[in-house]
């Protein structure tokens, strides 16, 4: 077939490889929790190596208002809507997971000083479809929908609200939450008629931090939903029981005809893998299990939580982050069934691995991750969330987070923190801030389905 | 309705006399003091402040432990001063509000009030 085009995105992962490299990065830096009375802020990183402000932030787009926690955001289009002319890539949904509120930001007009479009007010939702506390945004076709973790009193399940392309609320998008506890991410596969979706907790649980007994009292998620895509309801779901405790990003294979995905499940620590089965029924096994590791200062040996995972735009890879542990893995996932361990990188963590990297004392550890679409170049924040960063790595407050890059060897496997690029939200002009997830204005490995 | 005084140990023990009926984000925030918040709804603890003394109402909290409860910490988008009252306010107030929860654990009736043990007094 010719190259019919036109939309957004690309006509299929291959041609995303082949896409012209990055050179700004968005980036959410937050203020909520960390003392400094300011609003979160949508940050332009400079990515250009040949520019003079490589490495930099060049922009700063504040939120409205105070308390907002920006979190997670998505792209209003993707390539879920390449075949149409009348779509762009052109705003930035960004949620406050505590206001929810919605900023939409325009990141065309000038891509390196993205401005505010609009804002859809949290009180409006919540009065609207009574959802809150927003998370994953994708789009869907000319069409938005984003997983919203609590009801209005923010308790669990919530649901999906539904915008039309004009940032309008449709309402609620599913006809069903069916049995499910908890929301937390999703992804669609709109050839095998399937989404999935993952569990966190209630924004009640979550937001005032981490208590860990209540993972016994069954108010973390250990179960991964899969569900009608087209009647928009669940119809199967995975017990994953301790293998599975608290299953966090998921992400299918970008080849759209494939049926195989994969959740990380963050307090177990462990990588599972989903896929269809000849009798087209789906099963599910767990494929990399992160030891817990001892610490001198620690009653019981420290678990890994894995805080995230993406897959390489050609699916051959899958990268982890242990936030607690301090360190980034890579798998050669050619065969899901096996991964194969083929590079490892350590910033900050509670190990003691690597304190200080690039000049930049690491608090954190590595927690989001963007990476481009030719593979190569892995961009890693240490900011989990606002509650639980003060938990965990209370010197966050003074010291910030920061942003590193990770060179990643797409031939043979392996990976190297490039000792050029750092970003320290530590010396940010307001005090320091703490950096969350990256998107790039050309799309990424965790934007981009194909329908 | 007699307004009621609040006393800001940590802000030079600045006073501010507000209204019983009303949040004391909302009284506080009115009059020019600078507060973190977030929900706005009692369901997390950006807006946690500490009561030194005096009382409020703040049952329509929910994000709050009971071992957070006990060290004195209150939601101020929920609570209505029952009394005069003397409060730490913002993140400087919150040292006992963040553990380490491997590290620190909680005994049973100090979870939050929907799953936590009754106390020995209690029972």
């Amino acid at each position: 077939m010719a190259k019919a085009c036109c939309g957004p995105g690309y006509a299929s992962p291959a041609e995303a490889m082949q896409a012209p490299r990055e050179k700004l990065l968005y980036t959410i830096a937050i203020y909520t929790g960390t003392g400094i009375q300011k609003p979160d802020y949508l940050c332009t990183i400079d990515a250009d190596p040949e520019s003079p402000t490589y490495s930099q932030v060049i922009s700063r787009l504040e939120m409205p208002g105070i308390g907002d926690e920006l979190h997670h955001m998505g792209w209003n289009a993707c390539s879920s809507c390449h075949d149409d002319e009348n779509m762009e890539r052109k705003y930035l949904i960004v949620p406050g997971v505590r206001s929810t509120n919605l900023h939409i930001i325009d990141c065309a007009t000038d891509p390196r000083n993205p401005t505010l479009f609009k804002v859809i007010e949290g009180s409006e939702i919540k009065a609207r479809t009574n959802l809150s506390a927003p998370h994953t945004v994708h789009c869907l076709g000319s069409e938005i929908i984003i997983s919203m973790l609590g009801d209005a009193q923010g308790n669990a399940p919530g649901g999906y609200l539904h915008l039309d392309k004009e940032f309008n609320i449709i309402g609620r998008w599913e006809n069903s939450m069916g049995e499910i506890k908890f929301g937390y991410d999703f992804w669609y596969q709109p050839r095998h008629n399937v989404m999935v979706s993952s569990e966190w907790a209630a924004p009640n649980t979550f937001m005032p931090g981490f208590d860990l007994e209540e993972v016994g009292h069954l108010k973390y998620g250990r179960e991964l939903h899969f569900w009608d895509f087209e009647k928009k309801e669940p119809r199967q779901t995975m017990y994953l029981g301790e293998d599975g405790l608290i299953p966090l990003e998921v992400r299918f294979h970008h080849n759209p005809d494939s049926s195989h995905g994969f959740v990380g499940a963050a307090l177990s620590a462990n990588i599972i893998h989903w896929w269809k089965d000849t009798a087209g029924e789906w099963q599910w096994e767990k494929i990399v299990d992160v030891d817990n590791e001892p610490h001198p200062d620690w009653p019981i040996p420290i678990p890994g939580v894995i805080s995230v995972i993406l897959l390489s735009m050609d699916d051959r890879f899958l990268y982890l982050c242990n936030w607690l542990h301090g360190d980034i893995r890579q798998y050669d996932i050619s065969d899901p069934h096996k991964p194969v361990l083929t590079g490892q990188v350590w910033m900050g963590g509670l190990l003691g691995k690597a304190p200080e990297v690039n000049g930049v004392k690491v608090t954190g550890g590595p927690q989001m991750i963007q990476l481009s679409l030719d593979g190569k170049r892995l961009f890693v924040t240490t900011s989990l969330f606002s509650t639980w960063d003060n938990q965990f790595y209370p010197e966050i407050r003074t010291n910030g987070g920061c942003m590193l890059m990770v060179n990643c060897d797409t031939e043979n496997g392996g990976m190297e923190i490039d000792p050029d690029f750092v970003v320290d939200f530590g010396k940010e002009p307001n005090g320091p801030s703490r950096c969350h997830e990256t998107r790039y204005p050309g799309g990424d490995c965790t934007s981009d389905i194909w329908i | 309705m007699t307004k009621v005084t609040v006393t800001l140990a940590n802000r030079q023990d600045q006073t501010f006399e507000v209204d019983p009926r009303k949040t004391l984000l909302a009284s506080l925030s009115e009059q020019g003091v600078d507060l973190p918040y977030g929900c706005k709804y009692g369901g997390c603890i950006t807006c946690a402040a500490r009561l030194m003394s005096g009382s409020v109402n703040q049952s329509a909290q929910v994000a709050l432990n009971n071992r957070q409860i006990s060290d004195g910490y209150i939601i101020l988008c929920v609570a209505r001063p029952l009394s005069d009252c003397c409060l730490e306010i913002g993140v400087d107030s919150h040292g006992k509000l963040y553990r380490n929860p491997f590290l620190d654990p909680l005994a049973d009736h100090e979870l939050k009030a929907d799953i936590a043990a009754p106390t020995k007094e209690n029972t």
